[in-house]
């Protein structure tokens, strides 16, 4: 009798947790529908949206729902910040929702784990939306595996009219030097691999995915142009130390709010505009990344620049329901709701042309930068800190000589390959 | 002679007090700090003077009664916490007492193995195991169930903390078990009637620094809470993702008034109790 | 050395000496503990064998219902008598017996012991046609999607299996022990003993099962289990890539010890783990003297306002840490908007270079020591309150008269409490020097709220102020390393239990030397 029921009483819970999930854990199969899309009676979808978002994709939803009234469908909406979804779908697909909304560098993560479930008829999307956007949703195998959302999702450069005037906006040169006459700082994160592949990409290395290993691969760049332009940017960090900060971009909206301002410009993306806006007022400036000299050549500063995606989850129970709402959810009305109540940049060509997008400076900006940037796509994780460390090293090390450079450069590229 | 050692006791004291009145200072700089910012008004979110130069109290105000739930639902977030926090004490105090008597005043031929094999397992690192109590909770379908979920991961493990408190009853003299066994007590009557109205201070301590815990952890909360909804959310991953990219500029302040909010009652609960936290801790954890 | 010749050496040469004789003592003491496991191995396998031998021996010579409950559990027990008892084992060896056939030999077989290697069969996740062949997406629509198996969840099955499978086992030589042990009672001629009888037991002789059986199913459930499940992982090669995975033996380990290629995971380890270290014993050490320092003097005779001292410090344990410390990241930021860096320029303490304020980089990974020292200063701010909260109370029971003999000695505050203060505390609260630098190697919080998430190019995904801990947590969120993550863990935990064994066995020894009081 001894440890008796403690025992049994073990035994029984665990056997109670296998039995219970003993089905759960086999195969499963879910089926698709057959020729056009047939949304499935009475189904049940769970969608994952950014809490700013929440109020409008309700909105949506119930739109839908009315449309397709004679399906009897629900729908819950729960909040899921874009960077955790993959996160959330990969660490477990069955709890995730079946449509979701998520930014295009997790795109890669999802696909080879083959948690989205491939566009049903492709045709119309890729139609309807640009053609960056559909490339960013289009995975390895030439199939289209996510429906685009906006084109926004990336930085560009914020300034203070009352300092910087718009020419001197448009070269990195010119703002700095305006700042430096009026006292105040330019702000960017250089100490972020997200910000500072400015400086690499520059100088013409692009991306060009990841090999069967997940390795980065990068396009056949001429190793001295990138160090022109590493070594450009560096001199104007240190000849301007004054006036150059490296910090979180929070620091924009703050440092501009400032009683006395310290911030007349920086590098910012969307998500910050509501709180530069109210920073600045009538004197908030938005605009393209400037031009930056190298080798006494004005060369565009190129971004990372990324989109917005909704994905349907590819063990959704009611894909063809899913596929419709995330249809819905992406066609041109819904892009200028977000554009209008959100100032989210369209990816859909023709909600480019909506006056809510063409008025708006920053969605302007957003989408003017997202022509000089490398797409934000099949990205390996060892990109990141290797390019943060090269961007620190950059305004930070007393020594910036260009051999110096060149070394940084050289390890920063072994690390991210990952040799 | 004496006059000249009565001198320099005074000044010895003196460079004491100037001593404990600029470490104290320090100590409570980052507090004073915390408060003063979360009464921060102005355009700025984040800090940019050592003193604010506005005062507002709108920022315990957008805490109190958000005026956008989806992003910041503190209030949610408060009596989330609150009640995991009541039922995981409950749950954690009693498995300690249970433990901790059981290897302090029982004899069994599994004690010793028992006791070291506590031991070991408390020197594995915690996280170690995060991933595999996410998979063991979906298992049991407790995911759909944050708050009970987290009940148990805060509870489930709390025997093994059983140290302090086993240390504390060691103390009690055992003549008193004995006197109580003559008198046809059995154990069960010993530990409810004579031990456990005997250890107030480590009751105390218990309760304390298990209600404490839901209220300080980040990492098994966001990985149980962390694909529901911000209706789920503890204040403490609530309040970590107000500093995160995306919420930092607008709501910085929200979170330093809401971190307030949650180290108030818990400072107070702590210093009202501290006699019994310091009774407990030095009785049971320290002895040879 | 005599006691007394001890306490009379200064206080360098008195730490000089405890080094030495723990040195001296190491290759002893490591002899010491190879034995004790050798000895407990030894016992292991004489329990096991005496324990079989019962078994056969018991089966020998037990009558013919004892034999028969060798394969119907308890039928011993109800033949004599004890009906209740009898049914609950007969009732378990049901509900084993279906549990396996229904599910535990597959989840067994899912293991891949017996078969491939892989647990779970299908790797392939993919999508079929109508007819169920697998096609490739390109404009085609799907019908279904095939899953691959998802190894982690079979893997807690199997785990979960296993573990049932032996606690049947015990169960089930308990209810042979049982029914052998019913019949010599029966034989004795004492009447055995009722159901109730036996559960009254529980609130006395077997009250120790009472209050057990409770936290131990708990802490089996969702401490051991976890455990077992991890340490498993660190023997495949679960990465976050595929959830599919199987058993690779000890590569996952000879990777954490591979030196080759920049920023490897070998000299990740070694750097790291030699950080670690020094962290915990500087941690532990400023912590400690420097708490019981400011608890003397808070203390001290004469000193007004105790509880206001006493209060400023212990309010900030109350403060939980990812507040406190989130904001501290903030203070300490090197630039115009950190608060130290603003107020180092107000004092005027900063270099400027032509015009330009040099602010001091408190966090950032370009310096190898900056940080470093930083969160060591910023811990002895956590630390500290809790030292004082710790040893207060101890200090004022130190026997006054050896203070007042050291006094009329002529020995100085310093001297004091070198000689007379440090060792009584090291005596009196070694169990909790030996926790608190567990704790300290284990210490995420101030490492990961203060630094965050830091690189460096020379180190695999850390930075510099990474500890084993913080190193294994950004493996297994960040980039999904669970088989690496977990194989650290295991290392981690091979340096505690090292630690902690060696120190135990010091202290030991030290007692019997230093016996005070």
């Amino acid at each position: 009798m001894k440890k008796f029921l403690a025992l049994l009483l073990a035994v029984l819970m665990l056997a109670s947790i296998l039995v219970a999930c003993g089905g759960g854990g086999d195969k499963k199969t879910s089926d698709g529908g057959d020729a056009s899309i047939d949304i499935e009676d009475g189904a049940k979808l769970l969608v994952w949206a950014p809490d700013k978002a929440i109020d409008l994709t309700k909105e949506l939803c119930e739109a839908f729902k009315k449309e397709h009234s004679d399906k009897n469908i629900t729908i819950d909406v729960q909040v899921q910040s874009e960077s955790e979804a993959a996160t959330q779908v990969l660490n477990d697909k069955d709890a995730a929702a079946d449509v979701f909304g998520f930014a295009s560098d997790q795109f890669n993560k999802l696909m080879t784990a083959n948690a989205l479930a491939p566009v049903f008829d492709p045709d119309d999307i890729i139609d309807r939306n640009s053609e960056a956007s559909v490339k960013a949703a289009t995975g390895s195998d030439g199939a289209l595996y996510a429906f685009p959302e906006t084109d926004d999702n990336g930085y560009f450069l914020v300034y203070d009219k009352s300092i910087i005037s718009d020419e001197q906006a448009a070269s990195f040169e010119g703002i700095l030097e305006a700042c430096r006459k009026a006292g105040k700082k330019f702000v960017m994160d250089a100490g972020n691999g997200y910000y500072s592949c400015i400086f690499i990409f520059t100088g013409g290395l692009t991306l060009e995915g990841t090999d069967a290993e997940g390795t980065q691969q990068f396009n056949s760049y001429d190793e001295e142009a990138v160090v022109d332009s590493l070594e450009a940017f560096a001199n104007l960090f240190h000849d301007y130390s004054d006036v150059f900060l490296s910090s979180e971009v929070a620091k924009i909206p703050t440092g501009m709010a400032a009683d006395p301002q310290i911030v007349a410009a920086g590098i910012d993306g969307t998500w910050d505009t509501n709180a530069i806006k109210e920073a600045l007022g009538d004197n908030y400036g938005a605009a393209k990344l400037p031009t930056v000299k190298i080798k006494g050549e004005d060369k565009q500063m190129i971004s990372l620049h990324g989109y917005k995606l909704i994905g349907v989850n590819a063990v959704s129970e009611y894909p063809n329901a899913a596929q419709a709402l995330a249809d819905f959810l992406t066609n041109e009305e819904s892009q200028i709701k977000r554009a209008e109540g959100l100032g989210w940049g369209p990816s859909n060509t023709k909600a480019k042309e909506d006056k809510s997008v063409t008025d708006s400076p920053s969605i302007s900006a957003a989408l003017a930068q997202s022509e000089n940037s490398v797409a934000q796509v099949n990205m390996s994780d060892t990109f990141w800190s290797p390019m943060a460390t090269l961007g620190n090293t950059l305004w930070k090390d007393k020594d910036y000589s260009r051999d110096t450079i060149k070394a940084n450069f050289q390890k920063t590229i072994a690390s991210i390959k990952d040799e | 002679m004496i006059k000249s050692y009565k001198a320099r006791r005074t000044v010895v004291n003196a460079l004491i007090y100037v001593l404990l009145g600029g470490l104290g200072l320090i100590w409570v700089s980052p507090l004073v700090y915390l408060v003063m910012h979360s009464f921060r008004g102005g355009k700025a979110e984040l800090a940019t003077t050592i003193i604010p130069k506005e005062w507002t109290l709108d920022n315990y105000a957008k805490v109190f009664s958000p005026p956008d739930p989806n992003v910041v639902n503190f209030p949610q977030w408060f009596m989330n916490t609150f009640i995991i926090a009541i039922f995981s004490c409950i749950i954690s105090t009693l498995a300690v007492l249970m433990v901790s008597y059981a290897f302090s005043r029982l004899r069994f031929k599994a004690r010793k193995p028992l006791i070291n094999v506590g031991m070991i397992l408390g020197m594995f690192p915690g996280f170690m195991t995060m991933i595999a109590i996410y998979y063991l909770m979906k298992a049991m379908g407790l995911l759909a169930m944050p708050k009970v979920a987290l009940i148990i991961c805060y509870s489930a493990g709390a025997g093994l903390g059983y140290q302090i408190s086993k240390g504390f009853f060691d103390t009690i003299p055992r003549a008193l078990d004995e006197a109580a066994t003559i008198d046809g007590a059995t154990r069960n009557q010993i530990f409810w009637k004579i031990i456990l109205p005997m250890s107030k201070p480590i009751l105390v301590y218990t309760v304390l620094t298990s209600f404490i815990g839901p209220w300080t952890d980040f990492i098994l909360a966001k990985i149980i809470v962390g694909a529901q909804g911000p209706e789920h959310y503890t204040v403490a991953i609530g309040l970590q993702k107000l500093v995160g990219l995306e919420y930092k500029s607008q709501h910085y302040r929200e979170f330093l008034a809401g971190s307030v909010i949650v180290a108030v009652p818990i400072t107070a609960l702590f210093l009202f109790m501290q006699r019994y936290y310091v009774e407990g801790v030095t009785a049971g954890g320290v002895k040879g | 050395m005599k006691y007394i010749d001890y306490v009379q050496l200064n206080p360098f040469q008195k730490i000089w000496y405890n080094l030495k004789t723990f040195f001296i003592a190491l290759p002893g003491n490591i002899v010491k503990i190879c034995k004790a496991i050798g000895r407990f191995f030894k016992k292991l396998g004489l329990g096991i064998g005496k324990g079989v031998a019962g078994y056969f021996s018991r089966f020998v010579k037990g009558d013919w219902a004892t034999k028969l409950s060798y394969i119907i559990m308890g039928f011993g027990n109800m033949m004599k008598g004890q009906i209740v008892k009898g049914l609950i084992f007969l009732a378990t060896e049901v509900a084993f017996i279906a549990f396996m056939i229904f599910f535990g030999a597959n989840k067994i077989y899912n293991l891949g012991f017996f078969s491939g290697g892989t647990i779970g069969f299908n790797g392939e996740d993919y999508w079929v046609d109508k007819d169920g062949v697998s096609i490739a997406i390109s404009h085609g629509r799907p019908v279904a999607h095939v899953r691959a198996d998802d190894s982690m969840q079979l893997l807690l099955y199997g785990v979960m299996t296993l573990i049932i499978i032996a606690v049947f086992l015990v169960i089930y030589f308990a209810s042979v022990k049982s029914a052998y042990k019913v019949e010599q009672q029966v034989a004795a001629g004492e009447k055995p003993a009722t159901f109730g009888q036996e559960m009254k037991a529980f609130a006395d002789e077997k009250f120790h099962i009472t209050l057990l059986s409770f936290p131990c199913l708990t802490i089996s459930l969702f401490t051991i289990m976890p455990l077992i499940f991890m340490i498993l992982i660190a023997f495949t090669n679960y990465t976050k890539s595929t959830p599919f995975f199987g058993w690779v033996g000890l590569q996952t380990f000879s990777e954490v010890f591979q030196t080759t290629g920049g920023a490897n995971k070998g000299e990740t380890f070694i750097e790291l783990t030699k950080w670690t270290l020094l962290w915990a014993v500087c941690a532990t050490v400023l912590n400690y003297i420097l708490g019981m320092i400011v608890a003397l003097l808070i203390n001290k005779k004469g000193i007004k306002l105790k509880a206001l001292w006493r209060t400023m410090f212990v309010i900030t344990v109350a403060v939980p840490q990812f507040v406190s410390l989130l904001l501290m990241q903030q203070m300490l930021e090197g630039n115009e908007f950190g608060a130290i860096n603003q107020l180092l320029k107000g004092l005027g303490w900063l270099a400027s270079d032509g015009g330009t304020v040099q602010y001091i980089d408190f966090l950032g990974n370009a310096n190898k020591w900056i940080p470093r020292l930083t969160v060591i200063v910023v811990n002895i701010w956590v630390g500290i309150p809790y030292t004082i909260l710790i040893t207060s109370g101890i200090l004022m029971n130190i026997p006054a008269d050896l203070y007042e003999s050291a006094t009329i000695d002529g020995a100085g505050p310093t001297r004091t409490f070198f000689s007379i203060t440090l060792p009584y505390m090291l005596f009196v609260t070694t169990p909790y020097l030996i926790t608190t630098f567990i704790g300290n190697i284990n210490n995420f919080n101030v490492i990961y709220l203060l630094v965050g998430e830091q690189s460096s190019v020379d180190l695999h995904n850390a930075g510099y102020t990474d500890l084993l801990v913080t190193w294994l947590f950004r493996m297994s969120t960040s980039t999904g390393e669970y088989n690496t993550a977990a194989a650290v863990g295991i290392l981690v935990f091979i340096v505690c239990a090292t630690v902690s064994l060696l120190t135990f066995n010091l202290t030991k020894s030290a007692k019997n030397e230093e016996e005070f009081s």
